[in-house]
């Protein structure tokens, strides 16, 4: 039988030889890339995300309000002047409760004039109608099943193995979903740089073995900093635990967060 | 018995379909950075890139190396949980070069943590400054050993 050329098949060849060598190479890349997926490399400073699970512990009975924490916090990562805070503190003030009304205590009142930076101003209450007042310091809670992380559109924040929560500023668009996701208001959109910013805790510094800047820099020890798979001898927070019952913060939202709380009011959300 | 022959109008479909799929597969694997997926899906570089920031803060132990005399006067008294930081600035360019003095306009003082507050704890040791003597505390007080009288 004598083989026919046409424009149609000879055309019609040509076309299937080029899908099968783009099928081809398509399916080398893939091969690779699954390849990757699986070889890990470590970090260039020899740090190795897998080895390391950190835990910070507040006890929430020796937070003095300094400000002290989220002063570092901006001096150390660069945060922009104006209300952006990475760590703050909020000051809570319950009052007594009204005479004759069937209240335990009263609404309470919290502020955090500058993330508590600068001091807190006196109350507008006198001490006699007060009940309890207390500060508490804030931070990215390092949720182990983060909200912010599942509504992330472009995989721009992520939960690394170490159970930091970070944000890769190459790929975060700016879109702020993850801003209204997290409950805890830990984010924020940088005006400099418009991508979404929240605590790394202090990733740059523990990596090299440093505390992050607000542990180093608390006066009191009212934040503890720890690393769950290299835990010393007499590690603080094995102490910690031992000394405290411990609670997390909106527990009821199912975030597990890594940031505990010793001492806390039921007024803390 | 007829062979079956695939519709021409088919065939053509498959291969399009194909060619799509292959050309996604080809640009996705330029596109895709190397490290995406080492860990998850997310760049697994972009951990060393936050992590290379260089550090503002020294740190407790960096002061040890030179100062630790002041730094034992310090544990034996009540400021011993202070950072030296906390009170004397940021210090880093300091540690790395010990002419450069740390900077003293980020350092803080005594009325930062001892000022009354409502909101303060019990057992930190509160003054209301207008009613406390002295316009200067280091008159009455050491601030390394502050149990301690000049």
């Amino acid at each position: 039988m004598k083989t026919k050329f046409s424009r149609r098949s000879s055309l019609l060849r040509m076309g299937g030889a080029i899908a099968g060598l783009l099928t081809l190479s398509a399916a080398r890349a893939a091969k690779a890339a699954v390849q990757k997926v699986f070889v890990s490399t470590t970090a260039p400073n020899g740090y190795d995300p897998t080895k390391h699970k950190w835990l910070m512990c507040i006890d929430d009975t020796k937070c003095i309000g300094c400000g002290l924490c989220a002063e570092a916090c901006k001096k150390e990562n660069g945060v922009p002047e104006g209300p952006f805070y990475r760590t703050w503190i909020e000051r809570y003030i319950i009052p007594k409760p009204k005479p004759g009304s069937d209240q335990t205590r009263g609404e309470a009142i919290v502020d955090s004039p500058n993330g508590g930076m600068h001091g807190f101003p006196e109350p507008t209450l006198s001490k006699d109608q007060i009940e309890h007042a207390f500060f508490v310091p804030k931070l990215c809670n390092l949720c182990e099943n983060p909200p912010c992380v599942q509504v992330c559109p472009v995989g721009a924040t992520f939960r690394a193995p170490d159970g930091a929560v970070l944000i890769d500023p190459k790929y975060c668009i700016g879109c702020a979903f993850c801003v209204q996701a997290c409950p805890y208001g830990s984010r924020f959109l940088n005006p400099v740089t418009h991508t979404a910013e929240k605590c790394t805790l202090c990733y740059h510094r523990i990596t090299r073995g440093l505390k992050p800047a607000c542990v180093e820099i608390c006066p009191a020890e009212a934040r503890i900093f720890g690393d769950l798979k290299n835990l010393k001898t007499d590690d603080p927070i094995q102490k910690f635990y031992e000394k405290n019952r411990v609670q997390v913060l909106k527990p009821h939202l199912g975030t597990e967060p890594r940031v505990l709380y010793a001492g806390l009011d039921k007024e803390v959300r | 018995m007829r062979r079956f022959k695939l519709p021409p109008q088919i065939l053509r479909l498959v291969l399009l379909t194909l060619a799509i799929v292959g050309s996604y597969l080809v640009a996705r694997s330029f596109l895709t950075p190397a490290s995406f997926g080492q860990y998850g899906w997310y760049r697994g570089d972009a951990l060393a890139e936050i992590a290379s920031r260089p550090p503002v803060f020294a740190g407790k132990q960096s002061c040890d190396e030179c100062h630790s005399d002041i730094l034992h006067k310090l544990a034996a008294d009540a400021h011993k949980t202070l950072s030296c930081e906390a009170c004397h600035g940021v210090s880093r360019t300091h540690t790395d070069n010990p002419d450069i003095l740390p900077d003293k306009t980020t350092g803080s003082y005594c009325i930062r943590c001892h000022e009354a507050n409502v909101a303060r704890p019990a057992w930190l040791k509160q003054i209301v400054v207008k009613d406390h003597y002295g316009p200067k505390c280091t008159e009455c007080h050491v601030p390394h050993q502050p149990t301690k009288t000049p």
